[in-house]
């Protein structure tokens, strides 16, 4: 097998839509990753990242447009070069995460000798021998993802990676992609978890009903927010988000867990004038936190809907 | 504490075989489960038109079930997702999947016919006959359980879709009602493993059914061995390809 040009796109899609019967789906959609570039596909729930996901990863075929890895549109060749996490945590069951590893290893003809060190690295070494079916769902996606990782594919595709993930775990995950990133190495994930994002992710592709809003490194996104501010409302009483939009300065509102999540450029006297705007409405204000935007707020800006609700 | 290393699969048929050896209360009541229906029927001297129905009809069960709902089982689970990524083409998947089944399956039927020979029936060539045969019909009844697994995404469908293909094709065998010597009738039961296991069945339990030639069983045997093989394989993309 010929090394991967570092030149060409990794893995390509032109025009790739995937549509079913009730219309929902995703495309049309360009996209191309290269060598050491991490692409994450952000959207809410039923935007079509898993959609996409499964077609990039060879399981779906498109109803239209082209896809390409490493320049070839062979799905049994690119199988050879790419390993694929999907959102269950399929395994033999019965069987131990060794057992497993070992057989995914195989498969994809990884040497011996990289399987126990995989492993201790996902920090399941441990419980390496027990079942999997006594493992808890963290664990099992630590050996999911430990399976996927190994013998370093060319081309790595996560849907919703950091799913039952606990900090450390995320934390793992985030070493290991950036590592894989310095290799040269290529990934692709569907996830909404913007804080993992912003950590490991060199270009976001911003979907919304099956379309992609925004392609763009996540520094170029945050920059397109021109300095403003998240501000989160906790409150009692009704809503706030009309009025809120009359204070100067503000941009957006949208109803979130807990309150209201109100995005705002910079401007001196902004708080005052929202504190203000609520004793206008005689509502309680519970609490309010101000923080530098994420890639939330981009998407918040750009859509006006909220990744997080 | 010392542990000792689990077995290790480099293989999917070898992984799916370890898998159903550690469920060891399922795997008790599956190989229980065929001895709870040939014990009292050979034991009790059962007419060998009814017994070799009921066996016959057993190991049809046995076969379909096995690996239809057991493949469903895997596509509900995201497993098939997981097999259908991997660099190993989708004829050898359906293949692996299938000749893991059949090997538990054939346990199962093994077991059977070494209670009937334990109570001393039958002679040795048609034990063997049998034997084959049976093997055969269990491969022809794990290709329809991957057929049917490539139709449906449910378990219980999957159970209801057997049930209604089965009952025709069993009862094309003669198990019901005897093939009549030449004739249409003839013929289709002739492309069906299952009469010829029901004769095998009948012929060990002590009965005189018509057509019992050891030489055209094994020769119909290897046949149904064959295209069973042949129809796993080709069904492995069709087992992938859904839900895609």
């Amino acid at each position: 097998m010929n090394e991967p040009s570092l030149t060409e796109p990794w893995l390509s899609a032109a025009g790739v839509s995937r549509r079913f019967r009730n219309g929902r789906g995703v495309g049309p959609i360009n996209l191309s990753v290269g060598s050491g570039e991490v692409q994450a596909l952000v959207g809410p729930n039923g935007c079509g990242k898993t959609t996409l996901l499964r077609c990039l990863a060879t399981r779906s075929r498109p109803q239209a447009g082209s896809l390409s890895w490493f320049g070839d549109s062979n799905r049994q060749l690119a199988r050879r070069r790419l390993a694929v996490v999907f959102d269950s945590t399929a395994h033999a069951e019965e069987l131990s995460a060794r057992q497993n590893l070992a057989f995914f290893g195989t498969m994809r003809q990884v040497p011996g000798d990289l399987w126990e060190p995989a492993l201790e690295e996902a920090s399941v070494a441990e419980l390496g021998d027990d079942p999997l079916s006594r493992l808890s769902y963290g664990m099992r996606r630590r050996v999911l993802l430990a399976e996927a990782v190994l013998g370093a594919p060319p081309l790595l595709l996560l849907d919703e990676p950091t799913l039952g993930l606990d900090v450390s775990g995320c934390q793992w995950l985030v070493e290991v992609l950036r590592a894989r990133a310095r290799l040269g190495l290529a990934t692709c994930i569907a996830t909404n978890d913007t804080d993992f994002v912003e950590q490991v992710a060199s270009r976001v592709c911003f979907l919304v009903d099956g379309a992609a809003v925004r392609d763009a490194p996540p520094a170029e996104l945050l920059a397109d927010l021109g300095g403003m501010r998240e501000i989160r409302l906790s409150y009692r009483g009704a809503s706030p988000a009309a009025r809120m939009l009359l204070v100067p300065g503000v941009e957006r509102t949208v109803e979130a867990e807990g309150g209201l999540l109100v995005l705002a450029g910079p401007r001196d006297g902004l708080i005052p004038d929202i504190l203000a705007a609520l004793g206008d409405l005689d509502a309680h204000l519970i609490d309010l936190t101000v923080r530098d935007p994420g890639l939330a707020d981009c998407f918040l800006q750009l859509t006006g809907r909220a990744l997080h609700v | 504490m010392v542990r000792l290393r689990r077995p290790r699969s480099t293989q999917l048929w070898q992984l799916e075989l370890l898998g159903t050896l550690a469920r060891r209360r399922a795997l008790t009541i599956k190989l229980l489960f065929p001895l709870v229906l040939v014990i009292p029927l050979v034991a009790t001297g059962a007419p060998p038109f009814f017994a070799g129905m009921l066996l016959t009809v057993l190991i049809a069960m046995v076969g379909t079930v096995g690996t239809g709902v057991a493949v469903t089982r895997s596509r509900g689970s995201g497993w098939l997702d997981r097999l259908a990524v991997l660099p190993i083409p989708a004829w050898r998947v359906g293949l692996e999947l299938f000749f893991a089944g059949w090997l538990v399956d054939s346990l199962q039927a093994t077991l059977v016919l070494a209670v009937i020979v334990i109570v001393g029936r039958g002679d040795l060539a048609t034990l063997v006959t049998t034997w084959m045969v049976a093997l055969a019909a269990l491969a022809f009844s794990g290709a329809i359980g991957l057929a049917i697994a490539a139709l449906t995404d449910h378990a219980g469908e999957a159970m209801l879709y057997l049930g209604v293909l089965l009952a025709p094709l069993l009862y094309l065998s003669g198990l019901f009602t005897g093939v009549p010597a030449g004739g249409l009738r003839y013929w289709v039961a002739q492309a069906l493993p299952f009469s010829y296991l029901d004769e095998g069945f009948q012929l060990l339990l002590g009965g005189n059914p018509p057509y019992g030639d050891p030489l055209h069983f094994l020769i119909a045997a290897v046949s149904f061995m064959t295209l069973s093989v042949a129809a796993a394989a080709a069904l492995g993309r069709a087992i992938l390809a859904r839900a895609a």
